[in-house]
């Protein structure tokens, strides 16, 4: 193996990381407000890249334009299901969430395939396929923008959690919700919040990851991939779970050529289990003792 | 009152075959496999609120597999269980498209007729009554199990697994004994299923199949085993009906699963028991 196909492979092993971790920061942003796990954050990610692709086909709209849609789509998906439902149920523990969105996932996929059927489509991309040679090696555009473009969602993300009151408010409540809300904090309104953008996140991932992968109602089985990430950097950090989507995308581009190709589809499985075993507490995240 | 019904249900379950045409039989045999599978899954969830979306893959290779992820679910609790095992569901179907020699990948397996001594199972009626048998067994176990001490342990982590620590339950055990029990019903349910259908592919235990037994209990009640039985129930008349509209199958599960945990956690146990309370 040349040390040029070895760039080539990392790098696009960076690629498919990046979507893995910003799946892994739209189920960790929701997971910090609620304290749940959205199941169907998948799905609304594959009917965000529906929108967008309906929005050319028929609309005529620009592909830059379609991404306004798919945006504005995922945004009041995840308002409507946040309002409608998951504020509805009468628990609200992690597990009713995580039954009730198992069931919103397979309701998103089945209406997907009757809208738009259950075959695959091509999606435009933004970056040329036809390689570029850098130095010694010769990489693709796509993942060049895949990774371009998740780095500066992932910067942008930094600042707003850094620097905006929003931000910081609904980091509070991820600290301690009952303190946030003394300070004036609303947790309903974060947790609207969190849900709006997990779901933004989510499709612009969708649109950046559709080209690559083909548009179809299987798109939303990524959630798994971004659970791994997440699982891999430490649940509820944000650093460690793009970490984490960055080891899993190398590691399962990697995996193939050392190791019988069928191994790739093991890959999240292994590495779970592996770091559940060795460092529960993932590589990023500290361990901390839940009181009663 | 209690005891009459009881002996209504068993000469019903003894007589169906003289009663009901040969598939009616067939369905009432997949009906209690997959009732077995939903008791043991709801031995898993609803005493310790675990999801697995494993249980195909449980079902498919039978419950050696505890072996192999019993002992890593020690560490997992809550929602790296459910992701953990579906994934797993995943790997145990790659597996069994890629071990050609074992399995004959896509192509499937047939299965030799289920012998008992020197009498071969190849009617409908003979394999249910074998169904019947070992599903009365396993329904028996598994309500005894819900008052012995193990039961009690179980419940009690479900309650607080903290609380139960502090109580001196051994939770990280208990829980994998949960898991192993789930799973070896399940794999009882595996070899049955087996049996029942005479041909086996791998197509034919994908995640979706995990899907129905989560339904089932939820639909049926968590930790209730008589709801698990209803609920098995009504996911496989369910699909017999829905067998023309594979499109619209998940949308109705998924509006069941949703609607259930809106208006009627606890399902269909919950009800009954709400009904016949003074």
């Amino acid at each position: 193996m040349t040390t040029a196909a070895l760039i080539h492979v990392i790098v696009s092993g960076l690629a498919t990381g990046s979507i893995y971790a910003l799946m892994a920061l739209a189920l960790v942003i929701v997971y910090n407000a609620t304290r749940t796990l959205n199941f169907a954050q998948g799905e609304m990610l594959m009917v965000s890249a529906f929108l967008a692709w309906t929005a050319q086909r028929t609309l005529g709209v620009p592909l830059w334009g379609s991404v306004v849609v798919a945006v504005a789509g995922a945004a009041l998906l995840g308002f409507v299901v946040e309002r409608a439902i998951i504020r509805r149920s009468p628990g609200a523990t992690h597990w009713d969430v995580l039954i009730i969105t198992l069931g919103l996932s397979l309701v998103l996929r089945a209406l997907a395939g009757l809208i738009w059927s259950h075959d695959e489509f091509p999606f435009p991309s933004f970056f040329s396929n036809r390689p570029i040679t850098l130095g010694p090696a010769r990489l693709a555009p796509v993942s060049l923008g895949i990774l371009g473009a998740s780095l500066s969602l992932m910067l942008a993300l930094y600042f707003l959690f850094t620097r905006t009151r929003l931000g910081r408010a609904m980091r509070a409540v991820a600290q301690n919700p009952q303190a946030a809300r003394l300070m004036g904090v609303s947790v309903e309104r974060m947790s609207s919040a969190a849900w709006v953008l997990a779901a933004v996140v989510g499709a612009l991932a969708g649109v950046l990851v559709a080209p690559v992968v083909f548009l179809s109602t299987k798109m939303g089985l990524i959630v798994i991939s971004g659970f791994t990430a997440a699982v891999l950097g430490g649940f509820g950090s944000m650093p460690g779970a793009v970490a984490g989507g960055m080891l899993l995308g190398v590691l399962e581009n990697l995996a193939p050529l050392y190791l019988p190709s069928g191994i790739r589809y093991a890959v999240p499985f292994l590495l779970l289990i592996a770091i559940l075993t060795v460092r529960p507490a993932g590589l990023l995240g500290r361990v901390i003792a839940r009181k009663v | 009152m209690r005891r009459a019904a009881l002996v209504a249900l068993i000469v019903l379950a003894v007589a169906w075959p003289r009663l009901a045409s040969s598939y009616l039989v067939f369905l009432a045999s997949l009906v209690l496999v997959n009732a077995i599978v939903a008791i043991g899954l709801n031995l898993l969830s609803g005493y310790t609120h675990q999801l697995s979306f494993g249980h195909a893959g449980f079902l498919a290779i039978g419950a050696y597999t505890t072996a192999l992820l019993g002992l890593p679910c020690l560490r997992l609790e809550g929602l790296y269980l459910t992701m953990a095992t579906l994934a797993f569901g995943f790997v145990v179907t790659e597996a069994i498209l890629n071990l050609d020699a074992l399995t004959h990948g896509a192509d499937g397996l047939r299965v030799p007729a289920a012998r008992l001594g020197p009498w071969a199972l190849t009617t409908d009626a003979a394999r249910y009554y074998l169904v019947v048998a070992v599903a009365a067994l396993l329904v028996v176990a598994a309500l005894n199990l819900a008052r012995m001490r193990v039961g009690r342990a179980l419940l009690a982590i479900r309650e607080s697994e903290i609380a139960a620590q502090a109580s001196g339950v051994p939770v990280a055990t208990w829980k994998t004994l949960a898991f192993a029990l789930s799973a070896f019903y399940t794999g009882v349910a595996g070899g049955l299923f087996a049996w029942l259908i005479g041909t086996l592919s791998p197509d034919a235990f994908d995640v979706f199949l995990s899907v129905d037994f989560v339904v089932m209990i939820i639909v049926g009640g968590l930790g209730s085993v008589p709801g698990s039985i209803v609920g098995a129930a009504v996911v496989t008349l369910l699909n017999d009906v829905l067998a023309g509209f594979q499109n619209y199958r998940p949308l109705i599960f998924g509006s069941v699963l949703i609607g259930c945990m809106l208006f009627m956690p606890g399902g269909i146990a919950s009800v009954w028991r709400r009904q016949t309370a003074p």
